[in-house]
């Protein structure tokens, strides 16, 4: 078994589409229609093009748990999941110039500095380098 | 004076509680950040960990206990993956196995065949000779 897909609840897959893309940086690697007009959409990292894919999943519109936890996660300020990168300052920087909103700024905990950001789509995402 | 109460969320409150009860030993913790910078810029020497130790002042036992506390692997395993992924890049920048073996730091063709395969399922040829017909 291998691990190749990490699972990301959207509410909109087109916005979450721009943001991930055109904010963030990812590339498209899958996008095919499913019905209802949802989409099996996946992005992956520009450096790591055969890497685990991000699936854009427009869960929370079609199973309400997945709604209901998705914003527990979101008040509590609780990430969804993380990315590596290899300088948080320099991406806290460039997104909050892109207009990115932070609810953590670039924190150090032993031996990790870490971020936290509203990916607009019902997320909190956190970016994390390694000191 | 005027006290401003900003209130944290859930997760603010946990991580600073993780970090008062797991990171506060500031001096320990760059201690093992300074040894892993050592290994990322050393990584193709004969590295051993007495010598890591001697620089860092602390016993061989010691620094490798923290390192995998903090680290959440030990010096070895870090160096190990370190060389392992070194060696990926400059298998694709068309090194060849033998080259590539001694340029990040084995010391034998057969333990790092050996080792290349356990960490990436394909031995060094494999490996390259997929990138290669890959990138065509």
């Amino acid at each position: 078994m291998k691990v190749t897909l990490i699972s990301i609840p959207v509410r909109d897959q087109e916005k979450a589409l721009q943001f991930y893309t055109k904010k963030l940086g990812f590339l498209v690697k899958k996008d095919a229609p499913l019905e209802g007009g949802n989409r099996w959409l996946t992005l992956v990292s520009p450096e790591w093009q055969d890497g685990p894919e991000l699936l854009l999943e427009p869960a929370p519109n079609h199973f309400e748990p997945c709604k209901v936890f998705q914003d527990s996660l979101k008040e509590a300020g609780i990430p969804w999941t993380q990315f590596d990168v290899e300088n948080v300052d320099k991406e806290y920087d460039r997104l909050t110039k892109l207009n990115v909103d932070f609810s953590i700024p670039p924190t150090e905990m032993g031996t990790v500095k870490f971020a936290v950001f509203d990916d607009t789509c019902g997320n909190n995402i956190q970016i994390v380098e390694t000191l | 004076m005027t006290s401003i109460y900003i209130e944290m969320t859930f997760y603010e409150e946990k991580i600073s509680h993780i970090k008062n009860s797991c990171y506060s030993n500031n001096k320990q913790i760059e201690t093992i950040i300074a040894t892993r910078h050592f290994i990322d810029n050393n990584f193709e020497k004969d590295l051993k960990l007495d010598f890591l130790s001697n620089i860092k002042f602390t016993s061989k036992y010691h620094l490798q206990r923290l390192f995998k506390r903090y680290y959440g692997l030990t010096p070895r395993q870090y160096l190990i993956n370190k060389r392992i992924e070194k060696s990926k890049e400059n298998l694709i920048n068309g090194m060849t196995v033998t080259e590539t073996c001694f340029a990040v730091g084995f010391e034998s063709l057969g333990s790092f065949s050996k080792l290349f395969k356990t960490k990436t399922g394909k031995s060094p040829s494999q490996f390259q000779k997929e990138q290669v017909s890959r990138s065509k």
